[in-house]
């Protein structure tokens, strides 16, 4: 059996993490819980929700530092999850910490989950509330050319689909994709995908996951790249990236291989692997690893909004 | 393809690209690779000949005062196998030695193609050992022996953590590879890259040619010439492997990384965009000071984690 060492800080309290498998007999169970607990929020930002599109219940939250004037850059953000679980009130707290710190306009999607909704629905969902966001930026205080894009997990993979969906539309112009631990790879065929006990996200909850958001397409070759990002063979023309993942992450592989594609492609790239940190690792917020992630991520995106200025 | 960092671009003619070459090697190995700043004395230094028939020195870098068996990192200087001395590791030991409370040893080995493979890795490999059974009277705790390389000094580091393990003398605790030069085949995307700086496609060739010498360009070049021909990683110690993205050695080094990650080997990884080959001869720029802090920031880890152990 395949394993991988997890961080010393990590290993004595894996059992925190209260489940092992995800699939469709706990899925309602686990929808109805939350991942995590929700903060409270300060009040200095304000959000107002917007409907994006009434038919498919696309709902933005647009995240402003109350107070701040002008056309500010934005930070739009996709929520992870497995394609299966999950809302956009999971990035309320990041928000309430960036918009204030870095001066940003936060614009976060509630987007249809699978598997009521396969691919493309989620995706499209997100490129909606995106378009949504482009074409409304003067109202909502943004500069439209200073919009990139962030997600942790499957919104990462979301996220990097969305950076090629957005190339390949020309529509929206994006300058930057922040992908953290993205879920990318449908195949699952690396080594690290391959682990077992896995924690947080495990071999099993992967498949079920992959199998939800792909329907019928699950296990052919007919999967897009928009639908697996690891699967594009074109990576060129997309915005500057950052990829980071843990050691013990099965999309660490997975991540790795794409950040030195996207290197290949010419993509100005950013590429931290952490070892011994598991997947979401952010739910061991106070251990300095968890604290490291964190901080290197925050550090690119605020040189990020340098470079747009 | 290479995309340099804004401040780097606006630099890099203070850094010369030149394309080694025979006819040049005497000239390139007559100036200093970078200025050796004026040290402290707050480390003493002390000269040691390991293997008096092939010159094999070591220097001993140990903070003024420290008491006790401590930490060792053993390091090996850069230059593409051809140049370089172990007076380019003094000034790195001046900072390390007294901030983190270790005992520093920098090998003088033999360079190509005047030796080549296995010369300058055994010539490591003596300095270690002697490391290694001298360690009482160095006042170095022989458990918690580390080692570190920039660039073909990655590569022998690389390839000495591969030799310890087989020959089974040496414990080591971590390898820390900056910038690596690993694989001879040069065969990675970015090992073609047309328009690298500091360290270029011919450079590169001709650093491998000089080492390998007639192993050059065949199918036989041992692992331990070119760590990453090694189908095994495991056993190694734990790693730290940084890269710039406008290297070519980038994707090697990545590739390095992830198979020992494959391997079972905890290893950290960071690549960042837009630095060159040798991004530290830029010490001025953002992108060099995180390079170097990110690394140090680990090295600390490393120590405090080999600290805790002895409890």
């Amino acid at each position: 059996m395949a394993t991988v060492p997890l961080h010393e800080e990590i290993e004595p309290i894996k059992e925190m993490v209260p489940f092992a498998v995800i699939n469709a007999d706990n899925l309602p169970e686990l929808r109805a819980g939350r991942l995590g607990e929700l903060p409270e929020l300060s009040d200095a930002v304000e959000r107002t929700d917007h409907v994006v599109d009434e038919a498919n219940g696309v709902v933005v939250r647009v995240h402003r530092p109350v107070g701040q004037e002008g056309a500010a850059p934005c930070v739009y953000s996709i929520h992870g999850g497995g394609y299966i679980l999950g809302s956009y009130e999971m990035d309320d707290a990041k928000f309430d910490r960036w918009c204030q710190e870095y001066g940003i306009v936060g614009v976060s999607v509630e987007y249809r989950l699978s598997p009521e909704t396969p691919y493309p629905g989620p995706l499209e969902d997100c490129y909606a509330g995106l378009k949504w966001t482009y074409d409304n930026a003067d109202e909502l205080g943004i500069d439209r050319n200073k919009i990139g894009i962030t997600g942790v997990s499957a919104g990462g993979g979301l996220c990097a689909a969305l950076a090629l969906l957005a190339r390949d539309r020309g529509e929206v112009p994006l300058q930057f994709q922040l992908l953290d631990c993205p879920m990318i790879d449908d195949r699952q065929i690396t080594p690290s995908s391959q682990l077992d006990e896995l924690l947080v996200w495990s071999r099993e909850s992967n498949a079920f996951g992959w199998q939800s958001y792909l329907g019928d397409l699950y296990g052919s070759d007919d999967v897009p790249y928009t639908a697996a990002p690891s699967r594009a063979e074109d990576l060129s023309g997309l915005p500057d990236a950052y990829v980071c993942i843990g050691g013990a992450d099965g999309f660490r592989d997975e991540d790795i291989t794409y950040a030195m594609r996207l290197y290949g492609a010419g993509v100005p790239t950013e590429l931290h692997v952490y070892p011994g940190a598991p997947h979401g690792v952010a739910l061991f917020a106070h251990l300095e690893i968890a604290q490291r992630y964190s901080a290197d991520q925050e550090d690119w995106l605020r040189r990020q909004l340098e470079r747009l200025g | 393809m290479v995309l340099l960092d804004e401040e780097i671009e606006r630099l890099k003619h203070t850094v010369p690209t030149r394309d080694l070459s025979a006819e040049l090697l005497p000239e390139i190995r007559a100036t200093l690779p970078v200025q050796f700043p004026e040290l402290s004395d707050a480390v003493e230094r002390s000269e040691h000949v390991v293997d008096e028939a092939n010159g094999v020195v070591v220097r001993v870098h140990r903070p003024v005062g420290l008491e006790g068996a401590v930490p060792c990192v053993y390091s090996i200087h850069g230059g593409g196998y051809i140049r370089g001395t172990y007076d380019m590791d003094d000034a790195k030991f001046d900072r390390w030695c007294p901030q983190f409370g270790v005992v520093g040893v920098s090998v003088e080995y033999r360079l190509a193609p005047e030796t080549p493979y296995p010369g300058p890795l055994e010539d490591c490999y003596a300095g270690l050992k002697w490391t290694y059974d001298n360690a009482a009277e160095l006042g170095i705790d022989p458990d918690k022996i580390g080692i570190t390389g920039v660039s073909a000094g990655g590569g022998l580091c690389a390839a000495l953590a591969l030799l310890a393990r087989d020959r089974g003398e040496i414990p080591l605790q971590f390898q820390l590879l900056d910038c690596p030069m690993i694989d001879d085949r040069q065969i990675t995307p970015s090992s073609q890259d047309e328009d690298l700086v500091i360290w270029n496609k011919a450079s590169n060739a001709f650093g491998w040619q000089s080492y390998l010498g007639d192993l050059y360009g065949t199918d036989n070049v041992p692992y331990t010439a070119a760590a990453a021909r090694a189908e095994d990683l495991s056993g190694l110690p734990e790693a730290y492997v940084c890269v710039g993205g406008a290297d070519g050695f980038r994707d090697e080094n990545i590739i390095y990384a992830m198979r020992l990650y494959g391997a079972g080997v905890p290893t950290e990884l960071h690549v960042y965009p837009g630095a060159p080959h040798g991004v530290g001869l830029f010490p001025q720029t953002a992108i060099a000071h995180r390079y170097a802090a990110d690394r140090e920031h680990w090295l600390r880890r490393q120590l405090v984690r080999l600290r805790l152990s002895q409890v």
